[in-house]
């Protein structure tokens, strides 16, 4: 008997729990998943405003972290259960396997009407990330397949206060490499930590010796280099080696900055024991939480040569792509061309402290957002390069500029070895 | 006289390091748990200011804050359901399975049971997708019950396994007594082996308790409505993509860790004494 009752219990409970209605409503409704849990409530705000205006509703449903996320969408397109409005976060080419599996909306035409209205609204290069140009290796007809809805650049910050302690101008941040380094002095002599970053992480220092290779030699040299077509010995590249050298032997740079990892050098800097640091537009958040008084500004890297002009790594840091199986398209296409304009642009990257993706909005939103952003016009990524580097070489090439900071090897030997890495990786590709 | 004083000062040197291990290795488990108290307490920039242990001000409005704003009401009861389901399902449906295996003679009953042991070997994140598919198709995605299902399938290997070693262990004598006395086959397993069992249960809870209770990916991946998340999701609305709300995450996870310690404690008897009858091991 009291097995029964615990089956009959157990059936009564699924039962309750099994049950789930569901409401119907008149009015459209539009589905949005995202992973942007800093974003929820500012973008919770605007689908209320939304609603007001227009009586659709819209539903920013948050999934974090990340990495479920990712799993979610996957999961969620096997099953054809995807929102109306969603974001993939991956590689291109992920992004490519969901438009060639039918779940992506080409978006080329909305973009392109009225004299193309939405499309110039963005930074093009934010606009780039999801753009796939003609002949692309993904075989995906061309066009534009997601919309950014914010930016991110990584330049360089510097501490106003420290500045001024320093008999510095915090208004006038070093332009030029030599104004950078005359400063490494100054910040050893007052017993100050100079630029911090995540170079323990070593995506970082890639990243800004790839700036410096872009103003060095230009950016057709570089991709040449990626391509095989110029050795990493070449007199340029060692100049690009050398910078790191310069930098540690002028003191400008942190202690234990090749081991640091991103998150000890943004508390250092908010904490205001760094002068300069080395950091993605999101640090603009963060050191809001760690130090809502900090006063600093953000500027492009120093540059070490006049003959190209400087470059960062930026593009577009979050996009939402439409689902093409969705009954709400149309709406949702709406809600997004709204989103993205102007005024609901300046309130999601004052309420965030992200960029905007509009470039048009500038003036609206605090002074160091609107330097990150006017970076937008210098920047570039790996992912739109159209050539990509063999990791190993990639490994070698970070590695040996630590090695170069601590002393170990000399800027040549690096440039020796990471060539014989990109040779040896060379030869294993021209015997498949 | 010599070697009196002499086994008494190693006794005590031995104890001495002994203690001072024990010691150090109790600081390295409780020291997180302090920081996240402490840290539950303080505000965003005093976290990365102040590294004390006490801080300069309590705020114990971030439990409030961090109860409102994950919107812990809801999700919590959803985690109680969810954990007391599937462990109730993981016990009974394990805890049989595992008398069977142990004292039935069944055709297949060897591969059944290396199946069951193969899985175990499946690593979870690996199967989400099939099971979101599968689910899909048996229209109990977005359902409570699909994740309770799923739930109790994820936890039946380890513990029909830790059930079936205690089982096999158990002296055939007491089944034969009650089986004269008139006992069925069902009523064996209530009356003479589920009792006995008391320890390994006790493991089989907390160890699968555990589990429900800190799961979220499986959740997020199949339930789309935010009312049936459980209280690990909730948490995850206070740690961003580069900007983590520390003060609310520590609270809200002070808050996540007190019932499970409960049940710890609750249980701890039992669970030392299952492991101590070779209850975790093979």
């Amino acid at each position: 008997m009291w097995f029964k009752n615990i089956l009959l219990g157990i059936s009564i409970l699924f039962s309750a729990l099994g049950c789930s209605g569901q409401k119907v409503d008149s009015k459209p409704t539009i589905t949005i998943w995202h992973w942007m849990t800093d974003r929820d409530a500012t973008f919770q705000d605007l689908a209320k405003k939304y609603e007001t205006l227009t009586g659709v509703k819209v539903n920013f449903e948050l999934y974090a972290p990340s990495d479920a996320y990712s799993q979610k969408i996957r999961a969620a397109a096997q099953g054809i259960n995807l929102p109306d409005v969603f974001g993939i976060l991956g590689e291109k080419r992920d992004f490519a396997s969901f438009i060639k599996a039918g779940h992506i909306l080409d978006l080329t035409s909305y973009m392109e009407a009225n004299n193309n209205g939405w499309k110039n609204s963005f930074f093009p290069k934010a606009l780039a990330v999801n753009e796939f140009a003609a002949g692309n290796s993904y075989g995906i007809n061309p066009g534009t397949y997601g919309v950014p809805v914010d930016i991110m650049t990584i330049q360089m910050v510097y501490n106003k206060k420290l500045f001024t302690q320093l008999g510095l101008n915090p208004s006038r941040p070093p332009k030029t490499l030599q104004e950078f380094l005359d400063i490494g002095p100054k910040i050893q002599a007052a017993g100050m930590q100079g630029l911090v970053s995540g170079w323990g992480e070593v995506w970082m220092i890639d990243c800004l010796a790839n700036d410096y290779a872009f103003n060095i030699m230009g950016k057709d040299k570089v991709m040449a280099t990626i391509r095989g077509q110029v050795p990493y010995t070449d007199p340029d590249w060692v100049k690009v080696f050398s910078i790191f050298k310069q930098m540690q032997d002028s003191g400008v740079l942190a202690k234990g900055l090749v081991t640091m990892i991103n998150k000890s050098a943004e508390q250092l800097f908010a904490n205001e024991k760094a002068v300069f640091a080395f950091n993605g537009s999101w640090c603009v958040n963060v050191y809001k939480g760690m130090n809502p008084n900090l006063e600093y500004g953000a500027i492009l890297p120093p540059q070490a040569s006049d003959k190209y002009p400087m470059s960062i790594w930026g593009g577009a840091g979050s996009s939402f792509m439409v689902n093409a199986r969705s009954k709400n398209k149309e709406e949702a296409i709406k809600f997004l061309v709204w989103l993205t304009g102007q005024d609901q642009q300046a309130y999601l990257s004052r309420a965030t402290n992200n960029l905007p993706a509009n470039k048009n909005c500038l003036a609206k939103i605090p002074e160091v957002l609107a330097q990150f952003a006017r970076g937008m016009e210098y920047a570039t990524h790996p992912n739109v390069w159209g050539v990509s580097e063999f990791s190993l070489v990639i490994e070698a090439f970070d590695r040996g500029i630590q090695s170069i900071i601590i002393g170990e090897k000399t800027p040549e030997q690096v440039a020796d070895e990471v060539q014989k890495v990109k040779e040896r990786e060379l030869n294993k590709r021209r015997a498949k | 006289m010599m070697n009196s004083f002499y086994y008494k000062g190693k006794k005590i040197v031995v104890n001495t390091l002994i203690h001072l291990f024990l010691i150090s290795v109790a600081i390295t488990c409780l020291y997180p748990l302090l920081w996240m108290i402490v840290s539950s307490l303080k505000t965003q920039d005093m976290i990365f200011k102040d590294i004390s242990l006490i801080p300069h001000q309590f705020r114990l409005e971030n439990y409030v804050l961090a109860w409102k704003e994950g919107g812990f009401g809801g999700n919590f009861f959803n985690s109680i359901i969810y954990t007391v389901s599937v462990v109730f399902g993981i016990v009974i449906i394990s805890s049989m399975a595992a008398y069977a295996f142990s004292r039935l003679r069944f055709a297949g009953s060897k591969f059944l049971f290396i199946m069951f042991m193969a899985a175990m070997m499946i690593p979870i994140p690996g199967s989400f997708v099939a099971l979101y598919v599968l689910l899909n198709k048996l229209h109990l995605r977005n359902t409570p019950i699909g994740y309770i299902l799923c739930m109790i399938n994820v936890g039946l290997s380890t513990s029909i396994f830790l059930l079936k070693t205690f089982f096999d262990k158990m002296p055939k004598e007491l089944e034969d007594a009650a089986r004269i006395d008139g006992c069925s086959k069902i009523g064996i397993w209530w009356h003479v082996a589920l009792p006995l069992a008391k320890p390994v249960l006790a493991v089989v809870i907390v160890f699968n308790a555990l589990a429900v209770w800190n799961e979220y990916i499986l959740a997020l991946i199949i339930f789309d409505n935010r009312k049936f998340m459980p209280l690990q999701v909730a948490l995850q609305s206070f740690q961003g993509e580069f900007v983590t709300n520390y003060p609310l995450l520590m609270a809200g996870l002070t808050i996540t860790a007190l019932p499970i310690i409960l049940v710890y404690l609750f249980m701890q008897k039992y669970i030392i004494k299952g492991v101590t009858q070779g209850a975790v091991v093979g």
